[in-house]
């Protein structure tokens, strides 16, 4: 079952951001793109000319999808929630290790703009995970959808968590490191052909770790952890398309005056209890 | 084997890119209309990415101002082959109402091969659509051999594989 979900993941998070970007339409009342769409652009970049800026650059790109991969697996396997967790930032942090080796101002802009927006965003994940220690006795994912669910237990936790979403996925109001309109996709401008495919299903896994991690909220009550995940889905989409981008350094403020205080109010609460 | 394949998925997921090559917005404001919930180019697959290393369609408005004719210039060798370019407009194509002035260039073919023209001032968004269409089906047939621009200032010339870029503004 691991190595299933493993190894469709890709398939998987395409699907998952094909759905999202018919809502997302669907919300606007357009039509919007076929569900498979995000194939069709897979297939279309491979067959495009390979064009890179230089070598180290493109690696980068590809080990941003691996390390993400990995990160997903780590999820799937069961494994510990802190190693998943640090290799997500490990994925992170290789696409702004490109976004900085490349001479474009836009490139480097959209880098710091991310290494600032996971200085915020990163410690609420590990937070959360001290959180599932807290009320499960374990950082393995094996032992959290064992245990009784702890939606209950920590739903200050799960508030934070929803607070950060936006950020994760890159989505408005939290969207200042990739800002399209404005910085025309910070550290992933300069990818093109194959290698943006990289970076482009990279962004698919990322989509899944986050709601794996809002799955895990259900513990040993699937039906539950999938009911969170959902809401917590269209939460975001909803959050997307009703607000306005805001500022990398309001953002960092708000995480941390709302998001962070909350996660840690919840940790504070789960060692009184 | 795999060629055909991957090629039938061209024009199912164009990407556009959108340059202003000093219009009077009037064509612009057309393609807005048309990524707008009434035509909704998206529901083809159509992005509007702006990023020219990710695009297929160029899709360009306005007469040429000779500030924009290196960007016009660089945005097109920047976007990695098979693509197209779609001169959206009357002034895109010929000049338009401006043709023969001081300072602008009589369209952008003057540049930069164009595949598919599509007239009026403003085009409809129906026209615009028939027009990426078209450059669809073009973009079909297209291999992956480099596509040059027409000589701008100096001679073109290439290196290492790719087009050599610091020669083909020159001195404006």
């Amino acid at each position: 079952m691991s190595w299933l979900l493993t190894i469709f993941a890709p398939i998987i998070g395409g699907l998952l951001y094909g759905i999202e970007r018919k809502l997302k339409a669907r919300m606007q009342s357009r039509k919007g793109p076929p569900i498979i769409q995000p194939f069709y652009d897979l297939f279309k970049l491979t067959d495009k000319r390979p064009m890179i800026l230089h070598s180290y650059h493109a690696f980068m790109g590809v080990m941003h999808f691996v390390a993400a991969w990995v990160a997903l697996s780590v999820l799937f396997f069961g494994g510990d929630l802190l190693v998943a967790i640090f290799f997500h930032l490990l994925s992170t942090s290789l696409l702004i290790v490109a976004g900085y080796s490349a001479k474009s101002t836009y490139s480097r802009i959209g880098s710091t703009r991310e290494l600032i927006a996971i200085s915020a965003l990163e410690p609420v994940l590990i937070l959360t995970a001290i959180a599932f220690y807290l009320h499960t006795g374990s950082f393995e994912v094996s032992k959290i959808i064992n245990s009784d669910s702890t939606f209950g237990a920590s739903f200050i936790g799960f508030l934070a968590l929803l607070v950060v979403l936006p950020g994760l996925l890159k989505k408005s109001p939290f969207d200042a490191a990739e800002a399209h309109q404005e910085i025309v996709g910070g550290a992933e401008i300069e990818f093109s052909g194959i290698f943006y495919e990289a970076v482009y299903t990279a962004k698919w896994l990322d989509m899944l770790f986050v709601f794996t991690l809002v799955f895990l909220f259900g513990g040993s009550n699937f039906v539950l952890g999938a009911v969170l995940a959902v809401l917590a889905f269209f939460a975001v989409l909803l959050v997307d398309n009703s607000t306005a981008r805001v500022r990398y350094s309001d953002m960092v403020r708000i995480v941390y005056s709302v998001a962070f205080t909350l996660a840690a109010a919840n940790i504070i609460l789960g060692v009184m209890a | 084997m795999i060629k055909e394949f991957l090629k039938k998925f061209r024009k199912k997921s164009p990407w556009l890119l959108h340059y202003n090559a000093g219009s009077c917005n009037g064509c612009d404001i057309e393609i807005l209309a048309c990524l707008a919930p009434k035509y909704d180019l998206e529901r083809l697959g159509v992005k509007n990415t702006g990023n020219p290393k990710q695009s297929d369609i160029f899709l360009v408005t306005g007469p040429v101002t000779k500030r924009s004719r290196e960007r016009l210039i660089e945005l097109y060798s920047q976007i990695p082959e098979p693509k197209v370019v779609v001169a959206c407009g009357s002034c895109t194509s010929t000049g338009g109402v401006f043709r023969g002035m001081y300072n602008v260039e009589d369209g952008i073919d003057r540049y930069i091969p164009v595949d598919v023209y599509v007239g009026g001032c403003a085009p409809h968004p129906e026209q615009i659509i028939d027009g990426v269409a078209k450059a669809l089906g073009i973009l079909e047939q297209k291999t992956k051999e480099i596509e040059y621009p027409k000589k701008l200032m100096g001679e073109i010339t290439e290196f290492e594989g790719q087009t050599d870029k610091t020669k083909m503004a020159g001195k404006i």
